[in-house]
């Protein structure tokens, strides 16, 4: 079969669910991402639910790119893998400097900081 | 396709800053630490000027990335003079052993390409990109006393609050690209134009209108979203901190400006009533708490909020006065911080903690950094007295400063606007500012203190006597300014 | 990769799996933001996924039930131990790890990431041409200077 083939037929394929249905799922892992971080007090859980949250809107582009078939919306997908392994090296960095200094990182702990 | 040497040789502060940073980087694999902090403040000079070589052009670069404009420029323009300005009065970094300045300095650089991109961004992507290399940036910096708790703890806060802020950003952007098919902001800019678009897909567009808008709220501190700020702003070593309150502010209402004017002026009608609310509070909160602290460096923190409520005002009343109204706020704005934060750095400085009463450094409040240690300051060191007098007085809004016409002009594009009720909740606001800005000078004039004369190296006093000299100069003549947009 | 994809397609399984994520959101489908315009499935089309369901769910069964009961059941204190590739375990699971090896972690990471803007670079390699290359070379010494600087750093020195 030919690549050109391939091209046509993906959107056809993606097309099969619908775009509703993307927004959906991606919303709800966005609102998991959020629960998550107002509610939990382990500063690398928080952490986790800020990358699911950075997925959900992974999800939600590609799903946009692709009904519209126009590539954009996927390097847009790129841009935020990169930057958001960049804020991840730097948020360990911060979360393991934390611990080396209180032996913890629950964020119940970090309260010096008060008027 | 070929090689447009055009398009690439030409942004010239954001190639320079960066490949500048990466030379500070090797720079200081040197044993002296000497030659850093002159090598940074050429490096901003040659990225000053570069910045206005295309003065009075209107240029598109990188594919249609990024805009330059004589406002971008003149944004441009008043970051990199605040750089200049905080970079300069870091002079001690050199001498700190736990200090590592080299990686410092070119991470302010980095952080500058990226306040550039926020500045100049015609495509959504160059927003994000640029919002989060300004941010990592300052996570790092907000850290960099590692020793310290309270740095620490900042560094934990910033972080994830702004990682929190970037997520619902960029689901605001993602809504956006789903309703309009685009990332460039002209594109999105005609959809909002375009009335005939009722239905479901001006839903997603709503909603990640103003998803976008709460995320760069977010960076900006304004109210229901300014939590993080005092903490932040507090734990942060003060040099940053001046940093932090002056550069990320004007990066981030540079870009609020942008996507408002061009993006979504279509829709005015939907988002000013939300923005006009947060407004309110943002002036509300910020000058209120502001009242009741005994830290200084505090204060400043909920100064810098109530600053961006007055900015606030500015992008309420959106027009084409607005503009250089927002860009001359943030100028006086940030000479005067930077003016004020240099004074307390000599101040905290001279007063070494008394860390024998509590016995733990890391968790004693930082009574060096209260209003008590400014008791008497004048008297022995009038110059100190007048730069941190001046800057209270601008910060204040009184007249004959940079302030007053900061405040004038962004007051009267609103009031051009008709929102005659926010501008007088801004003005009651500004006559409770006066009160918290005054606690200072008071304290350096009129009360007893027992403070000896402070040593000031003599390109840090050059730095805060042209601060003053410029926030007066500003205040005498704001035409000079106004004359250049 | 395009083999596979089109193997999968070709076997129909991309409607199997399409069909997963249907009966997922048609338990939301109250939730519809939009107006929907999807084609109303027969239960019968749910079939295969019961088939499914049902299958991987019975494996596991099958081979939890079987192992237990099968096989003759001998405990002693060094078959309960933990196994360790066969050497004898060293302490508690929670020891803590240099702090080397969480700095090679991170610029893994940082380091592999990046490998993503390549890829749409190669598969445009002869469209882009001579400016694509330079760009790229530009990208790549960009990230090379920061490699250099992190060895200069000696953060790679692992003694």
């Amino acid at each position: 079969m030919q690549p050109n083939d391939v091209a046509v037929n993906i959107p056809e394929v993606i097309q099969q669910i619908p775009l509703n249905y993307y927004l959906i799922f991606s919303t709800a892992l966005f609102v998991i991402g959020i629960i998550g971080v107002l509610t939990r007090r382990n500063a690398i859980i928080i952490f986790m639910s800020i990358e699911l949250m950075l997925n959900a809107v992974n999800t939600l582009l590609i799903a946009f790119s692709s009904y519209r078939s126009d590539p954009t919306g996927q390097v847009f997908v790129f841009f935020i893998m990169a930057v958001a392994a960049a804020e991840v090296s730097v948020g360990l960095a911060i979360i393991v400097m934390i611990y080396r200094n209180i032996r913890t990182i629950d964020v119940g702990v970090l309260n010096k900081l008060k008027w | 396709m070929t090689f447009q040497t055009y398009d690439c040789l030409q942004m010239l502060p954001i190639i320079l800053l960066s490949l500048s940073g990466i030379a500070l980087l090797f720079l200081g694999f040197q044993k002296s630490r000497a030659l850093l902090l002159p090598a940074t403040l050429l490096f901003l000079v040659i990225a000053f000027v570069a910045n206005f070589l295309d003065w009075g052009k209107t240029y598109m670069y990188f594919r249609d990335m990024l805009l330059v404009n004589n406002l971008a420029m003149i944004f441009t323009g008043v970051v990199l003079l605040s750089t200049f300005m905080v970079v300069s009065l870091s002079g001690s970094l050199a001498d700190d052993e736990d200090a590592q300045p080299a990686e410092y300095y070119a991470i302010l650089l980095f952080s500058l390409v990226g306040a550039i991109m926020m500045i100049g961004f015609e495509n959504l992507i160059m927003l994000f990109v640029g919002v989060e290399i300004l941010s990592v940036a300052m996570y790092i910096l907000t850290g960099s006393d590692k020793r310290n708790l309270r740095s620490n703890e900042a560094a934990l806060k910033y972080f994830l609050m702004g990682a929190f802020a970037t997520g619902i950003l960029l689901f605001g952007i993602a809504l956006l690209y789903g309703a309009t098919g685009s990332f460039v902001l002209s594109g999105i800019g005609n959809y909002a134009h375009s009335a005939t678009n009722a239905g479901g897909s001006m839903l997603l567009f709503y909603v990640g209108m103003f998803m976008l808008l709460i995320g760069m709220l977010f960076k900006v501190s304004a109210a229901p979203f300014h939590f993080w700020t005092p903490d932040v702003y507090d734990g942060a070593p003060s040099l940053f901190t001046a940093y932090m309150s002056t550069v990320v502010k004007t990066a981030g209402f540079a870009a609020l400006l942008r996507i408002l004017s061009v993006s979504f002026s279509g829709v005015y009608d939907f988002w000013w009533v939300a923005m006009a609310v947060v407004t309110v509070l943002t002036l509300l909160i910020g000058n209120i708490t502001a009242v009741y602290q005994a830290s200084f460096k505090r204060m400043m923190a909920y100064s810098s909020i109530s600053h961006a409520g007055y900015l606030l005002i500015g992008l309420v009343g959106l027009s084409q006065a607005s503009k250089p109204a927002i860009a001359f706020y943030s100028l006086a704005y940030s000479l005067s911080t930077i003016a004020a934060f240099g004074v307390l750095m000599l101040v905290a400085r001279n007063r070494p903690l008394n860390a024998a009463v509590f016995g733990d450094q890391t968790t004693l409040a930082r009574t060096d950094e209260h209003y008590d240690a400014f008791n008497g300051l004048a008297r022995k060191n009038p110059l100190l007295g007048f730069v941190m007098a001046v800057s209270m007085l601008s910060l204040a809004g009184i007249p004959l400063t940079a302030g007053f016409w900061g405040k004038f002009m962004v007051f009267s594009a609103a009031a051009d606007r008709g929102a005659v009720w926010l501008l007088v909740v801004a003005v009651l606001m500004s006559a409770v500012g006066i009160y918290y800005y005054f606690r200072v000078v008071i304290a350096m004039y009129f009360r007893e203190g027992q403070t000896d004369t402070i040593r000031v190296a003599p390109f840090y006093r050059i730095v805060l006597i042209a601060a003053t000299v410029l926030t007066l100069a500003l205040g005498l003549l704001p035409n000079l300014f106004q004359g250049l947009i | 990769m395009e083999g596979f994809f089109m193997a999968f397609y070709r076997m129909g399984w991309h409607r199997t799996a399409a069909n997963y994520v249907r009966f997922i959101a048609n338990l939301r489908s109250f939730l519809s933001l939009l107006s929907m315009n999807t084609a109303s499935y027969l239960p019968s089309d749910y079939i295969p996924i019961f088939i499914q369901l049902s299958l991987a769910l019975g494996f596991i069964v099958v081979t939890m039930l079987v192992t237990h009961n099968i096989g003759p059941k001998r405990h002693s204190v060094k078959k309960d131990d933990p196994f360790e590739c066969g050497i004898p375990t060293q302490g508690d699971a929670r020891a803590p790890i240099s702090i080397k090896y969480f700095l090679v972690a991170i610029l893994f990471v940082l380091f592999d990431v990046e490998v993503i803007f390549m890829y749409p670079w190669a598969v445009n390699f002869m469209q882009l041409g001579q400016e694509g290359f330079i760009q790229m070379v530009l990208f790549m010494g960009l990230l090379l200077a920061g490699f250099y600087y992190v060895i200069r750093k000696g953060v790679l020195k692992w003694e």
